[in-house]
C-alpha cells in the first residue's frame, strides 16, 4: 500500500471530531465522506486523495461506538490510520467492516514522517517504508484473530479454522 | 488462582475458546437503537438472515428524538427516517420497540435497568460506548459498532480478544454526599488516569467509597469508564444492587433464586490478580469541572485554568493538545473555574438525568431563579424517570426557576437532535462528553455533576456547590 501522509501532531482524536454527530443521520456514505474531519480539519475533504493515510499520536478514536467514523474515512480514499495506540472500539469497528487498518506504529515513525511523505506500508513484513525520506519502521503486528479478520475481508466473512 | 468478577462472567459465556487467541462469546441482551441500526438490519435482509433471538433484543429511541412537544411532528426528515426506520425494522423481525410515544421510552441505558433488563452476571451490548452503564449491576456491557449489531442480530454471539482486568479502588468517605457526587469521583479517575489509562481493559470499581453509593449513582460510575478507554466498568452486585432490580416489569419470575446465585458467585476471590490496579482517596476532593475537550482536562472548582506546560508535565503532544482545548474554549490559563461565565445549562444524559439526579438539583434550584444570562434545561432520561419526576413536583420547581422541563431523550449530549448549542454558547453540562463540537458546531462544554450544573445555572458561573445553602 502505497500513498501520501496527511498528519495530524496531537493525541486523543476523538469520533465526534472525525464525524460530528449532526451526520450520524447520513446513510450515503459518500456523503458522509464529504464530512470526514469536519470537526477539527475543515479542509480535509479538499486535500485527502485515494489511497491517503492519516498519521496521529495516542488514542485516535476515542469516544462513541460510530461506525461511521471509520466509513467516512475509508470513504474518503484513507486506507490506514497510523497512530501511537487506538480506542478499542474505533480500532475493532475499522477492521470488522474491512473499512481501513488501524496500524499501531511507533514514536520513531511519529515523529520522523512528516505531512506529505510517500510511505509504503506492507502488513505482512511489518514494515513502513518512507520512501520521500529514504526510512524504515517497524509498525506493531497485528494480534491473530485481528489479523485473521483482516485477511478475510471483515467480520462476517471471517471463519474460524 | 482466584478469579476476578468480570473473568467468571466472561468464562460463564465462552461459546468457542481457542488458545492464545479470541473468544466466541454468548450475548445475554442487545439494546438497539435508531442511530447504529439501520445498516445492520439491511445486511441481514441482504443476507437473508433473521434475528436468532428477538426475544432477548429490545430497543428504544433516544439519540435523535426531538425533547419538546411529542404531539407534534417530527421536523428533521432524516431524523424521521431513522426513528421510522426502527418502527421497520423491529416490525419485520419481531423485535419489543419502546416507540417514541411509549411510557417506556428513554435513553436506553436508563430504561435498560429501570424496565429489570438488565441482570447481574449477564452479558449486555449495545451499538453504543455507554454501554459501560449496566456494568453497575455487575454485568459485563460494553458498547460495539454496526458491524458487530449485525453480528449480534444474527448469532447472538460476538469475536472477542479478553480485555485485562483492571482494579480501581475508591477509598474513604466524602465529607459531604450532596455536593460531592458520583460524577466528581468517575472525574478524578479520569483525570488521575488519563483518557486511555484504560485501554483495553475491564475496569472493576471497589471500596468503600464504591459500596456507599447508590445503584444509580454506580451507573454514573460505569457510564464513564469509556471515557478512560476501557471496554467496560464492574461494580460487585450488593444487597443494593438486588433490592433495586426487585419487582420490575423484566425481572425474571425466578429472581430469588438467580439473587441466591448472584450473591455467593459475582464477586473477585480475594487471590485473584489484575494487571492494572489504581487508588483514588475521595475523603477530601472537590466538585469537579471540566476546561478542556476531553473528559480528562479537568479540575477542582476551586482551581484556575491550568497553564498548558504545568498540565503536559513534559509531554509534547498533551501540551499542543491543551493549547488547542484553550483556544478552542476560549479560556486564559490562570483564570478562577468559578470566574467562567456560562450560556447555557444542561442536566441530562445516559450519566446523569436519573431521579435522584434531577432530585439533587433540585435541592440547589427550589427557590431561585436562573441568571438572566443563562437557558437552563432538565431533560429527564426516560419518561419514566419524568413521570416520578413530575410526581415528587421536581417539574414545578424547575420551571419555577425558569429551567425547560423536557420529554426523554439523549437531547444536548451529542449534537444530533433539536437541542444543540450556537457556535461559542459556553454549557455547564452533566453530559459525558466535552470533545470539539459535540453539543452543536463550535459549542463549548464543560462537565459537571448535577448539583453543580444546578448551581452554575442560579449563579451564572460556576460556583463551589458545598457553599451553598441546600434547600
Amino acid at each position: 500500500m502505497k500513498g501520501n501522509v496527511i498528519k495530524y501532531e496531537r493525541d486523543n482524536i476523538d469520533t465526534d471530531v472525525i464525524i460530528p454527530g449532526q451526520y450520524l443521520k447520513v446513510h450515503d456514505y459518500a456523503e458522509l465522506a464529504l464530512h470526514a474531519m469536519e470537526g477539527l480539519d475543515p479542509d480535509f475533504h479538499s486535500k485527502v486523495k485515494e489511497g491517503d493515510f492519516i498519521l496521529s499520536g495516542r488514542n485516535f478514536g476515542c469516544g462513541s461506538s460510530r461506525e461511521h467514523a471509520p466509513i467516512a474515512l475509508s470513504h474518503s480514499g484513507i486506507k490506514a490510520v497510523l497512530a501511537l495506540s487506538f480506542a478499542r472500539i474505533f480500532y475493532r469497528n475499522a477492521v470488522d467492516g474491512a473499512f481501513l487498518l488501524p496500524i499501531e506504529i511507533e514514536e520513531d515513525a511519529y515523529s520522523d514522517i512528516s505531512e506529505g511523505d510517500e510511505i509504503d506500508v506492507n502488513i505482512h513484513t511489518n514494515e513502513i517504508k518512507n520512501i520521500t525520506k529514504n526510512k524504515i519502521y517497524k509498525m506493531k503486528p497485528f494480534s491473530e484473530i485481528i489479523g485473521k479478520i483482516i485477511e478475510a475481508g471483515g467480520l462476517f466473512k471471517y471463519k474460524p479454522d | 488462582m482466584g478469579k476476578t468478577l468480570f473473568e467468571k462472567i466472561w468464562d460463564t459465556h465462552i461459546v468457542v475458546e481457542k488458545e492464545n487467541g479470541p473468544s466466541l462469546i454468548y450475548i445475554d441482551r442487545h439494546l438497539v437503537h435508531e442511530v447504529t441500526s439501520p445498516q445492520a438490519f439491511d445486511g441481514l435482509r441482504m443476507n437473508n438472515r433473521t434475528v436468532r433471538r428477538p426475544d432477548l433484543t429490545i430497543a428504544t429511541m433516544d439519540h435523535n428524538v426531538p425533547t419538546n412537544n411529542r404531539t407534534l411532528p417530527i421536523l428533521d426528515q432524516t431524523s424521521k427516517v431513522q426513528i421510522q426506520t426502527l418502527e421497520k425494522n423491529c416490525n419485520d423481525f419481531g423485535i419489543q420497540l419502546f416507540d417514541i410515544n411509549s411510557p417506556n421510552q428513554g435513553i436506553v441505558h436508563v430504561i435498560g435497568p429501570q424496565l429489570g433488563i438488565t441482570l447481574p452476571g449477564s452479558t449486555i451490548v449495545c451499538g453504543d460506548s455507554h454501554t459501560s452503564t449496566h456494568g453497575a449491576f455487575g454485568a459485563l456491557a460494553f458498547g460495539i459498532g454496526t458491524s458487530e449489531v449485525e453480528h449480534v442480530l444474527a448469532s447472538q454471539t460476538l469475536w472477542l480478544e479478553k480485555p485485562k482486568p483492571f482494579e480501581i479502588q475508591v477509598k474513604g468517605k466524602r465529607k459531604n454526599p450532596h455536593a460531592i457526587t458520583a460524577k466528581d469521583i468517575i472525574l478524578s479517575i479520569i483525570k488521575n488516569i488519563g483518557t486511555s489509562g484504560g485501554n483495553g481493559t475491564v475496569i472493576e470499581y471497589k471500596g468503600e467509597g464504591i459500596q456507599d453509593l447508590s445503584m444509580e449513582q454506580r451507573m454514573t460510575i460505569c457510564n464513564m469508564s469509556i471515557e478512560a478507554g476501557a471496554r467496560a466498568g464492574l461494580i460487585a452486585p450488593d444487597e443494593k444492587t438486588f433490592e433495586y432490580l426487585r419487582g420490575r416489569k423484566y425481572t425474571p419470575k425466578n429472581y430469588e433464586s438467580l439473587v441466591d446465585y448472584w450473591r455467593y458467585n459475582l464477586k473477585t476471590d480475594n487471590d485473584a490478580k489484575f494487571e492494572k490496579n489504581y487508588t483514588l482517596h475521595i475523603d477530601d476532593i472537590a466538585p469537579q469541572v471540566s476546561w478542556g475537550t476531553n473528559p480528562g482536562m479537568t479540575c477542582d472548582v476551586t482551581e484556575s485554568v491550568p497553564f498548558p506546560e504545568t498540565f503536559s508535565k513534559g509531554d509534547q503532544n498533551q501540551k499542543k493538545g491543551a493549547e488547542k482545548a484553550l483556544e478552542y474554549m476560549a479560556l486564559k490559563p490562570g483564570t478562577p473555574i468559578t470566574e467562567i461565565q456560562i450560556d447555557r445549562v444542561f442536566i441530562g444524559s445516559c450519566t446523569n438525568a436519573r431521579l435522584e439526579d434531577l432530585i439533587e438539583a433540585s435541592k440547589v434550584v427550589k427557590g431561585r431563579k436562573t441568571s438572566t444570562h443563562v437557558r437552563a434545561m432538565v431533560v429527564p432520561g426516560s419518561q419514566m424517570v419524568k413521570k416520578q419526576a413530575e410526581e415528587l413536583g421536581l417539574d414545578k420547581i424547575f420551571i419555577d426557576a425558569n429551567f425547560e422541563w423536557r420529554e426523554a431523550g439523549c437531547s444536548m449530549c451529542l449534537g444530533m437532535n433539536p437541542d444543540i448549542l450556537s457556535p461559542g454558547e459556553r454549557c455547564a453540562s452533566t453530559s459525558n462528553r466535552n470533545f470539539e463540537g459535540r453539543q452543536g458546531t463550535g459549542g463549548r462544554t464543560h462537565l459537571v455533576s448535577p448539583v453543580m450544573a444546578a448551581a452554575a445555572a442560579i449563579e451564572g458561573h460556576f460556583v463551589d456547590v458545598r457553599e451553598m445553602d441546600l434547600n
